[in-house]
């Protein structure tokens, strides 16, 4: 077993790091603080490659594979978590569904300039009544001639108030399930008939965009259905496990930070004359927190390397997801503890961070679902079936 | 066109920790960047090369000594370097810059000449600033130090440097050695696709990082250190600053005096 | 022991509902983004008597036992701890501080405004240096004739934004001392405002004592005094912000609870869901566990008994709950929960608070091993 990053990963982590603390950090709070998406350095990334880290170069990716790209959700979950949701919406979800499931000319048409960073890409499913039940999405597609009309209204959409190309999941057999009934669409955003709704008014990540997107018979061409018609929703679920690795390693970089910040603040800061490294329990909240980072690392990138080496790992990518998102808002709180009433101002970064962590254990799969992936795929090894 | 950078490597100073009273420096992560003002040179000759598409340039870039590994060099390659050469020898190679030098003049002649040399005008953590003239001399070219901005194009360079408090234009005939201050430019980031390919060895780059030894170029027997190195200390001690207390407009008036003190005048 | 409340305890904890279900619920939302202190609710909670809850009637105090004020910040917390904190700040730090350590002069002077809503206490004890190692202060009182000078800088100071009177902690000759400064005293400025992650209505703010002269009348006690003052009001507030911590609790299972009811995902509630259940009875069990833990702690604070430990256990115990109710129902609103417009996300950052203000867990933690460590003859320092 050979842990060591390749050269190229090396050599990747140390460019992108460079970048994420001097165009990224810079800008973090302000972008909280203005709930603006930073188009300026989503620009920058698309410049650099890093819009299409995992994609084959024949795509205009960069070719450096999933762990590739969990290093980039790392370095910029380290600065800016808004700024690694946008990405993580726009790579790992929106550009992947046509790189996992798109024919020939739409990898060429459409993930090409998705991994050049020309364009940005959403992915988009869920509904107010469809939330953790994916599969009861009513968007409805009715195939006219040789194009399809959708119309449906999606809700809690990353990205999709200002993508160019957004994938749409819509119900095309309503007699059907999720096996059969749904169908993805490659959808080109400024086609008559998709309009953006309201912005919500999050807690956190407020650097990104959680809009509602409203089709209104939306017309879209029958080649643009991703996938075959009726396996839309079998599709997404294999998009999903790789967003959920990443969303993990973007969850270890949170943690990675909350850690450095508590250990430089317990260097500095002194109470009753000694500084906090010398306190007990300030030494017991760092020494668990960089344990559970450590795991967090191993498991993630152990996963990255499986999904190059093409090996089974949904319930692994699940794993990563769940733990990391727990690790990150354990971390976090810990550092929001440790800094005390200037961890509870917006003078810091951590109640910014505090904010942030908290949608990881509940968007791209609640907690609760991961649980339950997890526990129907260590059953189902054993010949047991679980219904959730 | 063809642009040499000359660069080097030195430890990221993040990494280290300088504790003047145990009278050591502690390296707590050893990882190494790119010289910063050699990045700058590195800038500045990606910009020239820009300027002079579609006809081109070619970016060479070589080591400022020889380094135990290659990594700055594709890093160069990665950032849009067209080639590299990365310097080896098989035994230790004792040369100061005024060796060095010789070994990177051989290495043009080598290349089959160059327009112009550009590097950084001084090292992050030996404060030299000797390679390039020194290269100057050797090579018997023109040498304009401490740019703030270079512009070249057929046959001649304009350089933009500080003298006193002015700014003053210094314009050469090419070939040329051109030093370049940190913090002159904003270096731009590596290229992605760049970046994975030349560390992997594929595609076009295959073959951008070259290994020439050393010896091929100059008798290393011949280059004996004009410097001996004796040991290191760290600067006298001064005092640093004045602390103020008090209640707040007192403090207040003793940083205003303090201030109006140490004015530059 | 007696479990139940009295008739009158029942009465009022309808009252305070009332009001707040009518003047505080609509404006919680408001004052959260908006920032704003909530100066209508105090004018209206002054009507009410609430301002001067525990003094006696003859400063025009509404004569609450703790238990029921204890209620009160309850109730309020429910609808807007920012709301609920404010009123707590005035009352149990500096109010009762001033009735327990203050002259018949002073209360009189002071007291009958405070409950009247004219005036707002702040409480000024933290300085940048002195954090949760109050004996560090140095802030100092320096004696002047009939006067006494004092000089030094207040951080989160509780209220500054709209106090009328500090209760200022300083060094004195004797040791610490305790001084009530009206607002208008020369050399008093209220500075820079803490934009805060929640409680985002209460205020807290950077004092700035620059040869400020006060009477020595303005004095609460003897010299040497102070500390007992602060002791007993960081005490007394302990239990107020446990008692907001239960409220806020109770609230978010109860917004957790109808939200699950409602919810139908995979064909049914997801009430239906035993991990959904698992969350919700956990959450309850938690908020029991601190009910009687706060009622406890007022009751002992209206029997006039030592405070010192049980204060911290309910502090320590109130802020822990606090936060993993509203974390655990901010999960289960799930995405909902994460939404501004709707109150858990509001709650969430609110009761965080609970585990810093007040003096941090580790601190109380620190305190109630002392104790236990004392009855086994061994002296613990912090």
């Amino acid at each position: 077993m050979d842990f060591t990053f390749s050269p190229e990963h090396v050599a990747l982590r140390r460019m992108i790091r460079e970048f994420a603390e001097n165009e990224v950090a810079p800008i973090a709070a302000e972008i909280d603080r203005e709930g603006r998406v930073p188009f300026e350095t989503l620009k920058m990334m698309g410049e650099m490659g890093l819009l299409g880290v995992c994609f084959p170069q024949e795509y205009g990716g960069m070719d450096a594979g999933e762990t590739g790209y969990c290093i980039l959700m790392e370095e910029l979950g380290r600065v800016c978590t808004s700024t690694a949701t946008n990405v993580g919406a726009h790579i790992g979800i929106g550009a992947m569904s046509i790189y996992l499931d798109g024919t020939e000319e739409q990898k060429q048409k459409y993930l090409t300039p998705l991994a050049r960073g020309e364009k940005i890409a959403a992915f988009v499913l869920t509904e107010a009544d469809a939330g953790s039940d994916a599969a009861a999405i009513r968007t409805r597609a009715v195939r006219e001639g040789d194009s399809w009309i959708l119309d449906g209204t999606k809700t809690f959409n990353t990205n999709g108030s200002f993508a160019e190309i957004v994938t749409v999941l819509a119900v095309t057999d309503p007699t059907l399930g999720a096996r059969g009934g749904i169908t993805a669409f490659i959808v080109e955003s400024d086609t008559p008939g998709f309009e953006v709704g309201t912005h919500e008014n999050k807690m956190g990540i407020r650097g990104s965009s959680t809009a509602e997107l409203i089709f209104d018979g939306m017309r879209v061409p029958h080649e643009n259905v991703l996938g075959k018609v009726g396996e839309g929703f079998v599709s997404f679920m294999k998009t999903l496990d790789m967003g959920r690795l990443t969303l993990g390693a973007a969850c270890l970089g949170g943690a990675q930070a909350a850690l450095d910040w508590s250990i430089e603040w317990a260097k500095t800061r002194k109470q009753f004359g000694v500084e906090l490294a010398h306190k007990q329990s300030v030494q017991w909240m760092i020494a668990d927190m960089a344990t559970e980072v450590e795991a967090l690392r191993s498991l993630v990138y152990r996963v990255a390397w499986m999904v190059d080496t093409d090996q089974p790992f949904t319930q692994l990518a699940a794993m990563c997801k769940m733990y990391g998102s727990e690790v990150a808002s354990r971390a976090i709180d810990t550092a929001l503890q440790i800094h005390g009433g200037l961890g509870y101002t917006r003078d810091f970064p951590i109640e910014r961070a505090f904010r942030d962590a908290r949608i990881a254990e509940i968007f791209e799969g609640t907690n609760e679902i991961q649980r339950i992936v997890i526990a129907s795929n260590i059953f189902r090894q054993h010949g047991v079936r679980i219904r959730p | 066109m063809r642009i040499l950078v000359i660069m080097g490597r030195v430890l990221d100073p993040g990494g280290i920790a300088v504790n003047r009273r145990r009278g050591r420096i502690f390296v707590n992560r050893e990882e190494y960047v790119m010289q910063p003002a050699d990045r700058c040179a590195l800038e500045a000759a990606l910009r020239i090369k820009d300027g002079l598409q579609p006809r081109g340039a070619e970016v060479v870039a070589l080591p400022r000594s020889v380094l135990p590994d290659d990594d700055v060099l594709r890093l160069a390659v990665a950032t849009g370097a067209d080639r590299a050469i990365h310097l080896t020898s098989e035994g230790t190679v004792e040369a100061d810059d005024a060796g060095i030098a010789q070994v990177l003049a051989a290495a043009a002649e080598r290349l089959g000449g160059a327009d112009l040399v550009l590097t950084g005008a001084t090292t992050l953590d030996t404060g030299q600033a000797q390679l390039g003239p020194r290269l100057a001399e050797a090579l018997g070219w023109p040498q304009i130090l401490s740019a703030l901005h270079v512009e070249a194009s057929d046959g001649h360079v304009a350089v933009i440097l500080k003298q006193g408090k002015q700014y003053v234009t210094v314009e050469a005939d090419l070939p040329a050695v051109v030093t370049v201050l940190p913090d002159a430019l904003k270096p731009r980031y590596p290229d992605g696709v760049r970046l994975i390919n030349v560390y992997k060895r594929i595609g076009e780059l295959a073959a951008a990082v070259e290994q020439w030894d050393v010896a091929d170029l100059v008798d290393v027997e011949a280059l004996t250190p004009l410097l001996e190195k004796r040991g290191q200390d760290f600067p006298p001690e001064r005092e640093r600053g004045v602390r103020v207390t008090g209640a707040p407009r007192e403090m207040a008036q003793a940083l205003a005096d303090a201030l109006r003190q140490w004015a530059p005048s | 022991m007696e479990f139940t409340f009295s008739e009158e305890q029942q009465m009022f904890r309808a009252m305070f509902r009332d009001f707040c279900a009518k003047e505080v619920a609509p404006k919680a939302e408001e004052i959260d983004h908006e920032e704003k202190p909530p100066l209508d609710i105090l004018r209206k909670a002054a009507n009410q008597g609430f301002l001067g809850a525990t003094l006696p009637e003859e400063y025009f105090g509404a004569e609450l036992d703790y238990l029921s004020y204890v209620m009160l910040i309850e109730t309020l917390a429910g609808e807007c701890m920012s709301t609920a904190a404010t009123l707590a700040t005035h009352v149990s730090l500096v109010a009762m501080s001033i009735l327990e350590h203050g002259s018949d002069a002073q209360r009189e002077e002071w007291l009958p405004l405070m409950a009247a809503g004219e005036m707002m206490g702040a409480f000024a004890l933290t300085e940048p240096d002195a954090g949760s190692n109050a004996a560090a202060l140095q802030t100092h009182a320096t004696p002047d004739g009939d006067d006494v000078i004092l000089d030094g800088v207040k951080t989160w100071v509780a209220n500054g934004e709209i106090a009328g009177l500090f209760l200022v902690f300083a060094q004195g000759a004797e040791g610490i001392e305790a001084f009530v400064v009206p607002r208008d005293a020369p050399g008093l400025a209220v500075g820079y405002r803490e934009p805060t992650l929640g409680l985002r209505g209460a205020t807290f703010n950077t004092l700035y004592l620059e040869g400020c002269r006060v009477p020595v009348a303005n004095r609460l006690g003897a010299p040497g005094e102070g500390w007992a003052v602060a002791q007993g009001a960081q005490d007394r507030m302990a239990v107020a912000l446990a008692a907001a911590g239960l409220g806020v609790s109770e609230a978010a299972v109860e917004v957790g609870a109808q939200f699950a009811s409602e919810r139908v995902q995979f064909g049914v509630s997801i009430a239906k869901k035993q991990a959904i259940q698992s969350y919700v009875a956990g959450a309850f069990t938690e908020a029991e566990a601190l009910r009687y833990l706060v009622y406890h702690a007022a009751w002992l604070v209206d029997q006039g008994e030592d405070l010192s430990v049980d204060a911290a256990v309910v502090k320590t115990f109130g802020a822990q709950t606090a936060h993993n109710v509203t974390n655990r129902m901010l999960q289960v609103l799930g995405g909902y929960g994460y939404m501004e417009d709707y109150p858990m996300a509001r709650k969430y950052r609110d009761a965080r608070a609970l585990g810093i203000i007040g003096g941090p867990t580790e601190l109380h933690e620190v305190r109630i091993a002392q104790r236990i460590f004392a009855e086994q003859d061994l002296e613990i320092a912090p």
